[in-house]
């Protein structure tokens, strides 16, 4: 198959920061995921690709063509860029006849493309009110509408659920999809990996500039799943969970912290973990204020892969 | 939503078309607007303040406009306008970090800065032009039946028009390369173009004010033994001060350009 979006050698760097080293990729149609932590090169990535900067050394091209300066091109690529950024003074309505006018819509076809837009993102009761009034979940959504308004073959969204309450962010993900269904090109960034899983199970894993790894997001889960799990609860009888634990065969380890309320557990099992600390804590009456788990956050799995 | 088989690019002229239907728009709605239209009734309450005050002495009025009221707009009003609408061209979607939106429309980069230039001096203009014809007719009230009177409206009129073309175009271009381009604008704006009016000789034809003064009904200088002091201007003939003002805009509007399709913009995360 033929790959919409191709990079070569792509590099990039700001003075001496290194933002993109040698990345070389062909996304094709569908959706794929661009996962990594802040600061991996994720917005690095989406700028070059969408022409908004140019790149030190290699090429982008989209459809067979160089990004750089070729503004033709975006009449068929749609751009969610990641600042919370607008004109601030024009309202909803305003904004997204204004900007579909740069493609050379008639008047009356912005009108209908905006208003079918607004649909899409739920935001037509509020189209007359002025952006800067909007909440955070509002200026996402009509960022994205701004990028799917001209109907574009390629979508390029760049942390487009950052902001969405839950409910919204779940209309996003199902409107994502349902681009995919109609064979268009998606590419969405996110730091969050339980995002992406929603959107695809396709993936490129980019850490400190470079693209570490690219395929099924089940390979990702399975490369977590053989870490070990760090788990920190606190709570006023630390110790007496930690003593329910020492016969546990799937816990590698266990750290008090100097409070004496708080406990750090290593286990390979996180479900059996959790399954048994249920009972414990049910069995044994003990109050526990809190439970995290650090490894949920991707700088931990990451960690994990270029082994830190 | 269908649209296949649109058209794949808009041309130079539709993009600046509607760059400038946008920011025409949207120039109108900013506080930055509302203040300096603002500032621009100053003058018109000088205009109302001189006629109270002079009431009778119909015959000093037009002088007091040119040396007075000529004075704020040309050497002050449409410098401190092209100054924050120039540099803003470029440095506002900076600054916004909204430039993304521009640049990932199937618009070219000239027709982008085209169409922004042309809304912002179009709003200038018409900025300028409602304080000019409040101020002059409020201080010709008494001549509205001469006909000379609408000439030489349209003749201030024009030639502050010539000055928003040429400093904008100029403001604009600093704009594009500049980080801090205000600061370099006011510094010519009110440094070099004030300084260089005292030189004699051709030195002064190093200011875009040389020319715009060329350009206006010129009062009898002052005599006496401090005229040495006094800034003397020594006209340029109104053929070249057109040329020059349109040249230096076409000039300084062709290199912005050049500047804002090659440079790349990093915005300050």
């Amino acid at each position: 198959m033929t790959p919409v979006i191709e990079t070569k050698n792509l590099s990039k760097w700001y003075g001496n920061v290194l933002g993109l080293s040698d990345v070389s990729l062909e996304i094709e149609s569908g959706i794929t995921g661009l996962l990594g932590p802040n600061g991996a090169g994720k917005s690095t990535f989406m700028k070059l690709i969408t022409g908004q900067m140019k790149p030190n050394i290699g090429a982008v091209t989209i459809r067979g063509k160089r990004v750089w300066n070729d503004y033709r091109l975006f009449s068929r690529v749609g751009f969610c860029p990641e600042p919370d950024a607008f004109y601030e003074d024009v309202t909803g309505w305003e904004f997204l006849t204004g900007l579909l006018r740069f493609y050379g819509f008639t008047r009356a076809e912005a009108a209908d493309r905006a208003t079918r837009a607004l649909a899409i993102v739920e935001l037509s009761a509020d189209k007359d009110r002025k952006v800067r009034s909007y909440s955070r979940g509002m200026r996402q959504r009509v960022k994205f509408a701004q990028a799917i308004a001209h109907d574009p073959d390629v979508m390029i969204l760049d942390e487009p659920f950052s902001g969405l309450d839950p409910l919204g962010k779940r209309r996003l993900i199902k409107l994502v999809k349902d681009f995919e269904s109609e064979g268009r090109t998606v590419l969405v960034s996110s730091h969050v990996l339980p995002e992406i899983e929603a959107v695809t199970s396709r993936i490129i894993m980019i850490h400190q500039g470079k693209i570490l790894a690219q395929g099924d997001i089940h390979m990702v889960r399975d490369l977590i799943e053989s870490h070990p799990h760090m788990i920190s609860l606190r709570s006023p009888a630390a110790r007496a969970v930690a003593a329910a634990f020492v016969d546990d065969a799937s816990v590698l380890k266990m750290t008090f912290g100097t409070d004496g309320r708080s406990l750090v557990v290593e286990t390979h099992n996180r479900d059996a973990f959790f399954s048994r600390l249920q009972a414990v804590v049910v069995e044994k009456g003990i109050e526990v204020d809190e439970i995290d788990s650090p490894d949920d956050n991707l700088q931990a799995v990451f960690d994990y892969l270029v082994g830190k | 939503m269908e649209t296949k088989g649109r058209t794949p690019a808009v041309s130079l002229g539709a993009s600046v078309r509607e760059v400038f239907s946008f920011f025409f728009f949207l120039g109108r709605r900013t506080g930055k607007t509302r203040v300096f239209f603002l500032v621009g009734m100053i003058p018109v309450g000088i205009a109302v303040l001189v006629r109270i005050l002079m009431a009778g002495r119909a015959d000093d009025l037009a002088a007091v406009f040119s040396e007075i009221l000529m004075v704020f707009f040309v050497t002050f009003y449409i410098v401190i306008l092209s100054l924050f609408y120039g540099t803003s061209i470029v440095a506002e979607e900076l600054e916004g970090r909204t430039l993304s939106y521009l640049t990932s429309r199937p618009l070219s980069k000239t027709g982008i800065f085209l169409g922004k230039y042309a809304a912002y001096t179009s709003l200038i203009f018409v900025m300028v032009t409602a304080s000019l014809f409040l101020s002059y007719f409020i201080m010709n009230s008494h001549r509205l039946r001469e006909a000379a009177l609408y000439g030489a409206f349209l003749r201030y009129a024009g030639v502050l028009g010539l000055g928003i073309l040429a400093y904008t175009a100029f403001f604009a271009f600093l704009g594009t390369f500049l980080k801090r381009a205000i600061l370099v604008g006011l510094m010519f704006g009110f440094g070099w173009e004030n300084v260089i009016q005292y030189f004699p000789g051709s030195t002064q034809k190093f200011s875009l004010v040389h020319y715009l003064k060329s350009l206006l009904p010129r009062q009898p200088s002052a005599g006496g033994k401090l005229a040495i002091l006094l800034f003397r201007l020594e006209p340029s003939s109104p053929a070249t001060a057109i040329i020059s003002l349109v040249v230096v805009a076409a000039v300084f509007v062709a290199l912005g350009c050049w500047v804002f399709r090659t440079k790349e913009y990093l915005f300050e995360e």
